[in-house]
């Protein structure tokens, strides 16, 4: 028993039948009751990873375990799982309540029917649609069709709950309520879940821990809001946050960083923050946008070439360099499009890229 | 899940053994027997004399020779007909699946039932159609008696059973068409006609490629209505034989398997050719 | 008043016409199986006879053993379709559902047997059966068309249209692909193996060339070989010739009208396959 890799994936690798290498060597483990997200740009290798774990797809090499034994040779119905499919893959010609029941009514185990029903029953009151028994699954909403996904994935009290990209097929309101009750009901029936999204923002507001991946690599394996402060590399950096972080080259020669126009000492910078010796060369200064403020004298002089009003603040977009920049500033900030300001960086909080995408700052 | 579930083999197992027995085995048998000589319990070894003696054969070309007429008379017609009155259906009237219910009985119905009953409506002296060409005072032949007159009567036979197929697959594609082009060519003020010409016909030529390949194949084909229409046999004095009676008869009555089979081989070799002039057809008209 | 269109006058015009040439046979058969001898041969013909002579179906059935083709061509018709459907219901399963070697060779054969023409296997498969010696046998009847790749095929595309992802959940449900198989599948595409089932009991009622080879005994003649024969014995009795024509169409085209919609729709998904 080790609770902390209750699911351990290990050097898993896939290469699809067409030559196409999916999965690139990736580890993780997943802490038992924990809720983690997959999370990356669709195309990443998100599915294709959660089908090994479920036993639909076999690794080309690699090892998973659950509860620290393999399961790479366990066929899916043996693997204790639980999976809610993109579409909900539930079966239209069933009831939702034969649907629920009918993990219960097939294969060795099967229950008589009144049983299998008392059990669905008790699912379909945690996910809340009792009263939607005797509807076909055609009849109902996304959001419906969403409860009765999950309550035939829990109906076999699985150890694992798999989720791909849930609600993707809902309206964007619904997709807020949803992910709320998700992770309440998750946590409510202690269950250790993956769930797989290519919306950060969904991963941030429901993920005990976030893995996102690119390109069938992990590209940073951790807590949220490190995602945002302190990113593994650039795709991280760019990938997460919203509006997306600024990016401005840069030349670094001895000592000093120089934009197109602008220049910063090296001294500058928090000594702290360096992973490595800066040597000379060309990398990419980032920033986001509410760490690049309007001031007196800044790093930057714009124009402003459009004010976009997002709630509760304003982002004035600017081009510099041929690329367009953001600057995050509050609701009250009188810029209008067309003025020119100057621009300040925290330099506590820029990140500098090697042309590789390594982070140094 | 394993990347080779063999348990597939089980679920196939079926359709393999049979397929193997009933379709691939005779195929090679056939083509073996074309090379053999005598009766079918002591077949020997011949080479080529089984084609030579078909070639050399007057009834084998007068086979050949009505079904390729027949193929090349009666599918071409049907096809225009049934375009005409797929179009019809689809553009003009509002009872459309009436007349499409109506128009596709022949295509479930028993060829020799109704086979039969075309052999007295075209009987000679009391046949409804000869009653009905004499009444609008047109020549009236011996449909069926007549020897020079075979060809025809199956064609026109032919015409008939095959416009149920044909209408009904029409009307699945001008179904297919996207109505926007039509709603477009409205707003141009397209006629009637420019519509038909101008839209509906370039978008039914994939469709009208396959029906064109799969009535060939059928009418080189062509027994069942012959055999019905002259109560067994290929018209008097055999005027009507075609391929398929031509095999039947070495095979079966002349008992000279060899030779029915070299017949065989030679009509599969033609709805082969066919089949592939299809296959290049629809892939330069853009496929499907 | 409305304005007269001619375009459409002269559609309607034209498709009465062509609906009539194709309705009149069943018509002129129906009518003339009820004619006395007398009114299928004056001139001008007869289309509606005086009194509707039931008595020849009953010298149809005292004639020649039409109760015994009709149970003949039902049994044959029965047991091809439901053996047929069954193997391609099983064999589309293992082609849509199923990862394994080889599934590329397999599509390719039963592609290409596809467009072998039955008439060319016809008389080697007559070969086979005579040898096994059973010619006049059911089973002799029905052998080589317990297996339909054409069918096999229709359903191969019909299940092809379910979402893949529902195999996967019913796998990861812990059902048995049996039980995928009777439990979704079959349900999910009852209207499809309805239709195949149709449109097959249709063609093996209308099945002749086969049952002409292999059954010379007048107790396993299907109803179109009792059919042909007996038109010949009968020779000049027109009127009970298209009584007895009437007996074989009739179940077929009952079935036809019943199940119009569904029949038409299932022939078109078929071909345009090609
Ligand atoms: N069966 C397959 N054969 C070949 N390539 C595939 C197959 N399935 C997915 N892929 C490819 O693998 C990559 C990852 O796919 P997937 O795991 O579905 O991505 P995601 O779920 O993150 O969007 C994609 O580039 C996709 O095109
Ligand atoms: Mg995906």
């Amino acid at each position: 028993m080790n609770d902390d890799k209750f699911v351990e994936v290990k050097n898993l690798k896939k290469v699809y039948d067409n030559g196409h290498e999916a999965i690139k060597d990736v580890s993780f483990s997943v802490k038992k009751g924990d809720l983690v997200c997959l999370l990356g740009p669709s195309g990443c290798g998100k599915t294709t990873i959660l089908n090994m774990l479920a036993g639909l797809l076999n690794p080309t090499s690699g090892d998973i375990l659950f509860d620290s034994k393999s399961v790479v040779n366990v066929a899916p119905k043996d693997r204790q799982i639980g999976y809610v499919f993109q579409n909900y893959a539930l079966y239209p010609h069933m009831t939702v309540l034969q649907n629920v029941m009918f993990p219960l009514t097939v294969g060795k185990q099967k229950m008589p029917k009144d049983k299998a029903k008392e059990i669905a029953e008790k699912y379909m009151e945690t996910t809340q649609i009792t009263e939607l028994a005797d509807q076909k699954p055609g009849n109902l909403s996304g959001g419906q069709q969403q409860r009765v996904a999950i309550a035939r994935a829990l109906v076999q009290q699985p150890k694992i709950l798999l989720m791909d990209e849930p609600l993707s097929n809902l309206d964007a309101r619904l997709r807020l309520k949803i992910r709320e009750e998700i992770r309440n009901l998750v946590k409510k029936v202690g269950i250790t879940t993956l769930f797989v999204t290519h919306d950060q923002e969904e991963a941030l507001s429901i993920g005990d821990k976030i893995i996102l991946f690119n390109n069938g690599v992990i590209q940073q394996d951790d807590m949220g809001q490190n995602f945002y402060l302190e990113p593994n590399n650039y795709f991280v950096a760019n990938f997460v946050g919203n509006p997306v972080i600024d990016n401005f080259k840069v030349n670094v020669k001895d000592g000093k960083i120089t934009g197109s126009d602008f220049e910063i000492n090296v001294d500058d910078l928090d000594k702290s923050r360096f992973k490595r010796d800066l040597t000379n060369g060309e990398y990419t200064l980032s920033v986001r946008p509410e760490n690049i403020l309007p001031a007196e004298t800044g790093h930057v002089s714009a124009k402003i070439d459009d004010v976009e009003l997002i709630g509760r603040e304003r982002i004035l977009k600017f081009t510099h360099d041929g690329v367009q920049a953001r600057s995050l500033v509050d609701l009250e900030t009188p810029i209008k499009r067309g003025d020119n300001v100057n621009l300040k960086m925290r330099l506590d909080r820029v990140f500098l890229f090697t042309k590789e995408g390594e982070r140094v700052y | 899940m394993r990347s080779n579930q063999k348990k597939a083999w089980l679920f196939l197992a079926p359709t393999i053994i049979f397929v193997t027995f009933f379709s691939i085995y005779p195929i090679l048998r056939a083509f073996v027997m074309s090379f053999q000589s005598g009766p079918l319990i002591n077949l020997n070894w011949t080479g080529f004399s089984n084609y030579q003696y078909i070639f050399s054969d007057p009834e084998f070309w007068r086979a050949i020779r009505n079904t390729i007429l027949y193929a090349l008379i009666s599918v071409p017609v049907a096809l225009a007909i049934s375009i005409m009155l797929a179009w019809f259906i689809f553009s003009k009237v509002k009872h459309k699946s009436f007349f499409e219910t109506t128009f596709f009985m022949p295509y479930v119905t028993s060829t020799i039932a109704i086979g039969i009953v075309f052999r007295y409506i075209f009987n000679g002296e009391y046949g409804m159609l000869n009653f009905l060409l004499r009444a609008l005072h047109l020549p009236a032949p011996n449909w069926i008696d007549d020897p020079s007159m075979s060809l025809t009567t199956i064609i026109i036979f032919g015409v008939w059973t095959s416009l149920a197929f044909n209408i009904v697959i029409l009307m699945g594609a001008l179904r297919n068409i996207d109505p926007n082009y039509y709603t477009i060519a409205d707003m141009y003020g397209a006629t009637g006609t420019e519509r038909f010409w101008r839209i509906t016909m370039p978008q039914l030529v994939p469709t009208i490629a396959f029906l064109l390949t799969m009535n060939i194949i059928a009418a080189f084909k062509i027994y069942t209505s012959v055999y019905a229409l002259f109560n067994g046999q290929a018209g008097v004095g055999n005027s009507a034989t075609t391929a398929v009676f031509y095999i039947y008869n070495k095979f079966q009555i002349v008992g000279t398997p060899g030779v029915a089979m070299a017949a065989t081989v030679i009509l599969f070799l033609i709805i082969m050719f066919v089949t592939f002039l299809q296959r290049k057809m629809m892939k330069k008209i853009g496929g499907r | 008043m409305k304005k007269i269109r001619w375009g459409t006058l002269v559609a309607y015009i034209v498709l009465a016409i062509f609906a009539i040439i194709t309705v009149f046979p069943f018509v002129y058969m129906i009518l003339g199986g009820l004619m006395s001898f007398r009114e299928t041969t004056t001139i001008p013909p007869t289309l509606i006879p005086k009194h509707f002579e039931w008595s020849n179906y009953a010298k149809v059935f005292a004639q020649a053993p039409f109760a015994r083709y009709f149970l003949n061509t039902f049994i044959t018709a029965s047991v091809t379709t439901i053996v047929s459907l069954f193997n391609a219901l099983l064999g589309a399963f293992a082609m849509v559902n199923l990862k394994f070697k080889g599934k590329g060779v397999v599509q390719v054969v039963l592609l290409s047997l596809l467009m072998v023409p039955g008439e060319a296997i016809i008389f080697t498969n007559y070969n086979t059966i005579a040898r096994i010696g059973l010619l006049n046998t059911y089973i002799g009847l029905v052998l080589p068309f317990l297996t339909s790749i054409f069918y096999m095929y229709y359903l191969q595309s019909y299940f092809g249209s379910i979402s893949q992802t529902i195999y996967k959940a019913a796998m990861i449900d812990g059902a048995s692909d049996w039980e995928y198989i009777w439990r979704i599948l079959v349900p999910m595409s009852k209207g499809g193996l309805f239709t195949v089932a149709l449109l097959s009991f249709i063609s093996g009622w209308n099945s002749f060339l086969w049952p002409l080879l292999v059954t010379n005994e007048d107790s396993m003649r299907l109803l179109n070989n009792g059919l042909t024969s007996f038109a010949s014995d009968a020779g000049s009795e027109t009127q009970l010739q298209l009584a007895a024509a009437t007996l074989t169409v009739l179940p077929i085209l009952i079935l036809y009208f019943i199940f119009r919609k569904r029949i038409i729709r299932g022939v078109v998904r078929n071909d345009l396959k090609g």
